[in-house]
């Protein structure tokens, strides 16, 4: 594997496998702003009002969460309803392993991370062998069959009271210094997360998922190994979800599948998806922060009934803004190297 | 003339109804092969069959002596088979452009092809069928021809050794028509492609084809010169029925 630097180009080479990619300063000046003002929210936060931080904890594993997902319905041409099974397999694992063999966090992200990718395999053929509304019931069903298992193992699960006494992510002494500390990570994990799946979406990897997604027999008979695609981007996807369910569980020392595997957990996620823009990487994180910040100023104002307002709104939302609120940005300030990928479902 | 495809008695059913039955016939390197046949006699699941979308239920299908019968699609396009569809199927959120490269890119194993090399290998194909000024249009608002002709680069582009043509001439006026067929006889030549060619419209057969299988209720019962087929009493009875055979 080399990388090398070629008219203002990144270009690795792996094998026979050649990757290219744009390197142009003069359009860095806005990505830098963004990412810019992301470190400096919590930051001003901590010292203004450090209540909020966790509201920006929520904002950053959301989008770290719709990112992959993202990829997974690209890559995949199905839409994903129960990624936060992926959540309760790598929170479960990191916790059970952190509390029963004392493991710190280091290591049990690398469980996570098996745990993902085990998960992800087993449950890969689920995209080959299921299509459109099966794919989206089987995947809705698995959390909450998870959920179920959670309730008949208590000893193993702890059913609703979930799991105490996992080992703290980060222990600086001070509380809101250990939460501006957990914040700063979680908004790196989701530009980590955004480089990632960003850099594949304008590789030729893409091509092959867009295709997928537009026609699999097409994209079959035009060379792609559609099988091969579509577990690549169900697994590394889930393994990337599983290991939110690690920073979960190491940032509230506690793990319980009541609170990430029910259905409303899942409608959030999927409202970050949808509000930011399907497939639109930085649209997860307007998404997300909007999603997080919204449920924090309905709870605020309008107390208990933010049960019933915030799906009213988010309905709304969704109709009027069929494109997401990233949308609205990106069909004012269009500029694409090469055609952009769309996404049908 | 060396022969590409060999297809050996196969068959498919589905249910009950015996789709392509017991069907036999072969294809050399640089020849246009017509299939022909009235509605529902099995061409395109022929084509189906041989693609690989469908497998066979008795029989082989040799291509270049490699024998493909249980080969998966995307193998089966590598080794340089190649088809488009009677109902033109662009991916209809990708542009012209994109819809090309990923044919250009997964075609056939490349060495050193980023998808940037792919697209502009992929110019080379839409300009060859006049689509270039149409390189950013979205697949789904792309006109009937357009679509046609996308199809084509698309097939071009994974550098194919064999091409199925599926009714190519549907739905086009007479002019569009006449322009697809000139695009295919320019394929044949600058690409050196060979073409198994599924088409009613018989004038076109006739000049375009130097041999013609005929297909009936799935069975093959004719095949020969178009000349031959053109005149052979079964094949008009099973077209036009008993009074003008």
């Amino acid at each position: 594997m080399e990388f090398e630097v070629k008219r203002e180009k990144l270009v690795l080479r792996a094998g026979k496998q050649k990757f290219e990619w744009h390197i142009e300063p003069r359009y860095w000046r806005n990505p830098l702003i963004y990412v810019g003002l992301l470190f400096l929210l919590p930051i001003v936060t901590y010292f203004l009002y450090p209540q909020m931080l966790p509201t920006i904890i929520d904002a950053n594993l959301l989008a770290a969460i719709a990112i992959p997902l993202g990829w997974m319905t690209l890559g995949t041409g199905r839409m994903n309803f129960g990624p936060q099974f992926f959540i309760g397999a790598g929170g479960y694992a990191a916790a059970l392993c952190s509390i029963h063999l004392g493991w710190p966090p280091a290591v049990t992200l690398l469980v996570a991370i098996v745990t993902g990718i085990i998960f992800g395999l087993l449950m890969s053929p689920l995209a080959i062998l299921s299509g459109g509304l099966y794919y989206t019931l089987l995947t809705l069903l698995f959390p909450l069959v998870f959920l179920e298992v959670t309730f008949i193992y208590t000893d193993i699960f702890k059913g609703d009271t979930g799991l105490f006494g996992v080992a703290p992510m980060i222990n600086v002494g001070s509380f809101t210094l250990n939460q501006l500390m957990i914040c700063l990570l979680s908004l790196l994990m989701m530009l980590l997360y955004m480089f990632i799946v960003d850099k594949i979406t304008r590789s030729k990897f893409s091509a092959s998922l867009a295709a997928i997604n537009d026609d699999e027999e097409v994209a079959a008979a035009m060379g792609v190994n559609v099988n091969k695609m579509k577990i690549i981007s169900f697994a590394i996807p889930a393994t990337m979800i599983a290991v939110i369910g690690w920073f979960y569980a190491h940032y509230y020392s506690t793990f319980s599948g009541i609170t990430y595997l029910p259905l409303t957990f899942m409608l959030k996620v999927l409202m970050v998806s949808m509000i930011g823009g399907r497939v639109q990487i930085y649209g997860n994180v307007v998404g997300g922060y909007f999603i997080a910040f919204l449920e924090l100023l309905l709870g605020m104002v309008v107390g208990d009934y933010a049960q019933v307002v915030f799906p009213i709104i988010l309905l709304v939302l969704l109709l009027s803004l069929p494109e997401g609120l990233f949308g609205l940005y990106r069909k004012r300030r269009y500029r694409e190297y090469l055609p952009t990928l769309h996404v049908r479902r | 003339m060396t022969e590409i495809l060999r297809v050996n008695g196969v068959s498919k059913h589905f249910g009950g109804l015996m789709a392509v039955n017991d069907v036999s016939f072969s294809i050399n390197q640089g020849e246009t092969l017509g299939l022909m046949g009235p509605n529902g006699a099995g061409k395109t699941t022929l084509i189906n069959l041989i693609t690989g979308k469908y497998l066979t239920d008795t029989g082989d299908i040799q291509f270049m002596g490699h024998d493909i019968t249980r080969l998966a699609p995307y193998k089966r396009c590598k080794l340089g088979i190649s088809r488009t569809y009677q109902i033109p199927r662009p991916f209809p959120e990708l542009t012209a452009l994109m819809s090309v490269a990923v044919s250009a890119l997964y075609g056939k194993d490349r060495e050193n092809q980023s998808l940037e090399d792919a697209a502009t290998e992929a110019t080379h194909y839409l300009e060859f069928c006049g689509l270039f000024s149409k390189r950013n249009v979205l697949g789904k608002d792309l006109t009937l021809f357009e679509a046609r002709g996308l199809e084509l680069a698309r097939a071009l582009a994974t550098t194919p050794k064999l091409i199925f043509v599926d009714e190519v001439m549907a739905g086009l006026n007479p002019g569009e028509a006449m322009k697809a067929v000139r695009l295919l006889e320019r394929a044949k030549e600058e690409f050196g492609v060979t073409i198994l060619w599924i088409e009613h419209v018989m004038a076109a057969l006739m000049k375009a084809a130097q041999r013609v299988v005929v297909l009936h209720y799935g069975k093959k019962i004719a095949e020969g010169p178009p000349q031959e087929i053109a005149n052979d009493p079964y094949v008009i009875e099973c077209y036009l029925g008993s009074c003008h055979a």
